[in-house]
């Protein structure tokens, strides 16, 4: 059977990996291209980048680095995708077919846009069009409002749309994405857990998969994603701040009756 | 160059720092997060996370010590606090000051514990140093390495899955991460923060070929530097190999720290002060810590121990940011004689091929090239002169950059 | 050994190219039909939609020579996801769309018989092979590979068949006859599963 996945979402600022609360607070991690050996040499599903820069220069910080400076988001993923050994989704200021085009021919496999999917929601039909649904995923974020309302946001968590997270869902379903990545700006970098309702009411409404994130502070916070109808729980924060994260994800999602993939060797 | 409202700190740091709308970095913002914390809470999460790992028949912890203020600290925490019987595990990298290498030896009488302390051969070590200095301006690489990798090797050997480390490097300084994240060790902060993705493998001769440094190498081979291996993934897996930081769980305040140790333990500070910072109690394991490796920081990010240690101090509210601008004026700048010497001897060297190698490492963001000297902003008013130009290299490189004025 | 990786206008050649590298092979990526003269191994990779790839295929010309190739000159083929796909008689995709037809089938749009399934299949799913294919030599029993696609692969002839994955039905996961090898799941995403099989391709006569 289809097995649930296990993704790391990884942030670039500014050419820099960073870690994120609540949208707002952002602080350097390190390396992008580090990040990906590492995840070689791991059992994880897939990758995820989200280029959440604002201002345009990029620049890796330190000359005594081995690996030195890339100041372009493509010479990121460029080689990012040359040590990369499984499927990449790049996502983040992407706004025309053109800028896609672009991402898949210097690596990713799947591309994510956000805002300009708001602003021009015939572009996710063009894009399945040109590059096949499964490779356009729509990253949607939500923030909780008066009332304990859910509704989306844009521009990082700028703008509002007015738009319930179901509704959007199944717009964008139908306009022809192929997956949806879910954030909650709420439970970003909290550690406290997924917003489960926010996944339910998505995941319910939809049938392409949701890819669940924001909030997982410890490994058993997963199984609440998947149980709640995520296809894929997704986190950034806590591969930075546990080790063997693979292995314990894994082993976390497993014990609470989940199917993943498993390295038979090693059985991790 | 863009400084930090409340601390010292400029925008271009080793710990990489951002700034908030009010100009403030984010080391200051997460320092600040300390008052509001439960600390109480905190002790006792500690209390029950290491409750499984007491053995009848085993150490309870290993704790990676170097004899200085935070080595005595997180030993009196396990000992006195938690109770717990620890395997004290030593990196002796051949640079401690009297004092700190009396502070050490001591460790196992004051604690009544057990301490491994792991001496490398020197010329080994004399070799990293060069190679470290050459390769990347840090003769303290094989320093970061040992100290990253032997308590974690030790933790495999001897099967005790519990490593108790101190501060978070990095969140201390430059707040990389929030008091809520429980940050633990790992393997990729290990390489990409403390050895700054460079490995042990990269200073053999093989390695140095690789790299495309063949005029570096020292003759070194893997059995050379089995102390810098890190345990695979599966070895780490296998024991349940976990690293904490002691600073999540307990309030970390220097100044708080050295008075305990002194009045607990007669912990010795240094006698000689420092020339690079007006500090007496840190980095007594390592005298270029606070010299010549510390003089480095500031050949490529024109900042030392000075601004460090007075950041520490505004935070921790023992100083004022007006004071911390003197500190930095006094120190950051200053070229150690005294370490200097010893180092120059220590691996034959020349003065004049130490200052060209240094020259290799200016950051053209925060240095630029007027009169064939050195140029720099400075955090108390204008720019001003640090000395000649060394390596002539540089002026092309900087002419090619833009940063020939 | 020569490789020749088709680019065809379509989608991400980089990672095929990165992972037969690392297998120790030299590739050559190209868009030139010269190309193919002297290769001993060729490769169609493919992101996108059926229409689009068997247009772009057919301008630039690959359809006849490829023909060539593989049916006169049998040199060893590998079709990954829609290249395996443009291998069919017709494809559904977007409106009708002839395929090579180098294996009667068509290929029709994923419909797994519970309500439950999400489409596209995205994500790893376990193989069942035989265990005496080449294709699948030295890979574990139910190993998992990596799957991204809405549509399926149903040919006339049951044994060209090497591999199948389950998901609210039995649907093709790769199909292999004579020189002719083609997968829907990415071997090149594949971990070592994936490698495997690249290799086995490789090392085929």
């Amino acid at each position: 059977m289809l097995k649930k996945r296990l993704i790391p979402v990884l942030l670039l600022q500014n050419g820099l990996l960073v870690r994120s609360e609540l949208f707002k607070i952002h602080q350097i991690i390190g390396n992008p291209i580090i990040e990906v050996q590492r995840f070689n040499e791991w059992n994880v599903d897939e990758l995820i980048y989200l280029d959440i820069t604002c201002e345009g220069a990029y620049d890796l910080r330190r000359e005594d680095h081995k690996i030195k400076n890339l100041s372009e988001p493509l010479a990121i993923l460029n080689a990012v995708s040359e040590t990369c050994f499984m499927p990449l989704t790049w996502g983040g200021r992407i706004r025309t077919l053109e800028d896609m085009r672009v991402r898949f021919a210097n690596g990713a496999d799947k591309i994510a846009i956000n805002t300009i999917a708001f602003d021009r929601p015939s572009i996710i039909t063009e894009a399945a069009r040109a590059f096949g649904s499964q490779a356009v995923v729509v990253s949607m974020d939500a923030k909780r409002v008066q009332d304990n309302r859910l509704e989306i946001y844009v521009a990082g968590g700028r703008r509002a749309t007015g738009l319930r997270p179901s509704e959007w869902a199944r717009q964008v379903e139908s306009f022809g994405a192929g997956e949806i990545l879910l954030q909650s700006i709420d439970h970003d970098g909290t550690g406290e857990g997924y917003d489960v309702d926010l996944i339910a009411e998505v995941a319910s409404s939809v049938r392409i998969p949701v890819i669940a994130c924001s909030g997982v502070g410890q490994f058993e916070h997963y199984a609440d994603g998947i149980h709640a109808g995520a296809s894929a729980a997704a986190a950034a924060n806590i591969w930075h701040f546990k080790d063997l994260a693979d292995r314990q994800g894994k082993r976390a999602m497993a014990r609470a009756g989940i199917e993943v993939r498993q390295n038979p060797e090693s059985g991790r | 160059m863009k400084y930090c409202t409340k601390c010292v700190y400029p925008g271009v740091a080793a710990t990489p720092l951002t700034f908030d709308e009010n100009g403030v970095c984010s080391g200051c913002r997460v320092a600040a997060q300390v008052t509001t914390l439960d600390w109480d809470k905190r002790l006792q999460m500690l209390k029950d996370l290491v409750k499984p790992y007491r053995s009848n028949s085993n150490y309870d912890i290993i704790i990676g010590v170097s004899g200085g203020k935070d080595s005595y600290f997180q030993t009196h925490v396990a000992t006195k606090v938690l109770g717990l019987k620890p395997l004290l595990v030593t990196y002796h990298g051949n640079n401690y000051l009297p004092e700190g290498e009396y502070n050490l030896q001591r460790m196992r009488e004051v604690f009544d514990c057990d301490h491994i302390i792991f001496r490398p051969s020197v010329d080994v070590l004399i070799k990293l140093n060069r190679i470290g200095f050459k390769l990347q301006g840090d003769m303290n690489l094989q320093n970061h390495c040992g100290i990253m990798t032997v308590p974690m090797q030790m933790a495999v050997r001897f099967k005790v899955p519990l490593v108790l480390w101190g501060e978070k490097g990095f969140m201390d300084l430059g707040g990389m991460y929030s008091y809520n994240d429980f940050v633990e060790y790992t393997a990729k902060g290990r390489k990409e923060h403390a050895m700054r993705g460079y490995d042990w493998y990269d200073f053999t001769d093989a390695g140095l070929e690789k790299l495309e440094h063949p005029e570096l190498k020292e003759g070194l081979a893997d059995k050379d530097l089995l102390w810098g291996q890190y345990p695979s993934d599966d070895e780490i897996d296998t024991v349940g190999v976990r690293g904490i930081h002691l600073s999540f769980y307990v309030r970390w305040d220097a100044n708080a720290h050295v008075k305990l140790v002194k009045d607990l333990y007669d912990w010795q500070p240094v006698r000689k002060p420092f020339e690079r910072t007006f500090r007496n109690f840190s980095n007594l394991d390592d005298m270029h810590e606070n010299g010549i490796h510390d003089y480095l920081k500031f050949v490529k990010l024109g900042y030392g121990r000075g601004s460090d240690h007075s950041c520490k101090d505004i935070r921790g509210r023992y100083m004022t940011r007006e004071e911390g601008v003197e500190m930095v004026r006094k120190y950051d700048h200053v070229k150690p004689r005294r370490d200097l010497e010893r180092w120059l001897q220590y691996v034959s060297m020349t003065e004049d091929e130490f200052d060209a190698v240094c020259d290799t490492f200016r950051d053209p963001r925060v240095w630029w090239i007027k009169n064939s000297e050195w140029w720099k902003d400075n955090i108390w008013g204008e720019p001003s002169s640090y000395g000649p130009v060394a390596n002539p290299v540089m002026l092309e490189k900087f002419n090619k950059w833009g940063r020939v004025q | 050994m020569k490789i020749l990786v088709i680019d065809y206008g379509l989608g991400n050649q980089r990672s095929v190219v990165n992972a037969i590298r690392l297998l120790g092979v030299d590739v050559l990526v190209s868009q030139r039909l010269e190309d193919l003269s002297g290769v001993d191994r060729i490769v169609l990779p493919g992101v996108g939609a059926f229409g689009d790839g068997i247009t772009n295929l057919r301008a630039l010309g690959w359809d006849r020579v490829l023909n060539k190739a593989v049916f006169e000159q049998h040199i060893p083929f590998l079709g990954i996801c829609l290249g395996m796909q443009m291998l069919a008689t017709v494809g559904t995709e977007h409106g009708f769309h002839d395929g090579l037809n180098w294996l009667a089938g068509r290929v029709d749009r994923l419909t797994p018989e519970s309500d439950t399934l999400r489409v596209p299949h995205i994500g790893w799913n376990d193989v069942a092979f035989k265990d005496a294919d080449p294709m699948y030599k030295g890979v574990p029993p139910s190993s998992c590979f990596y799957f991204v696609h809405s549509f399926v692969f149903k040919p006339e002839a049951q044994e060209v068949i090497s591999g199948t994955f389950n998901y609210g039905g039995k649907w093709v996961a790769s199909l292999r006859h004579n020189n002719i090898w083609a997968t829907q799941f990415h071997p090149e995403k594949s971990q070592r599963a994936g490698l495997q099989v690249l290799r086995n391709f490789l090392a085929s006569c």
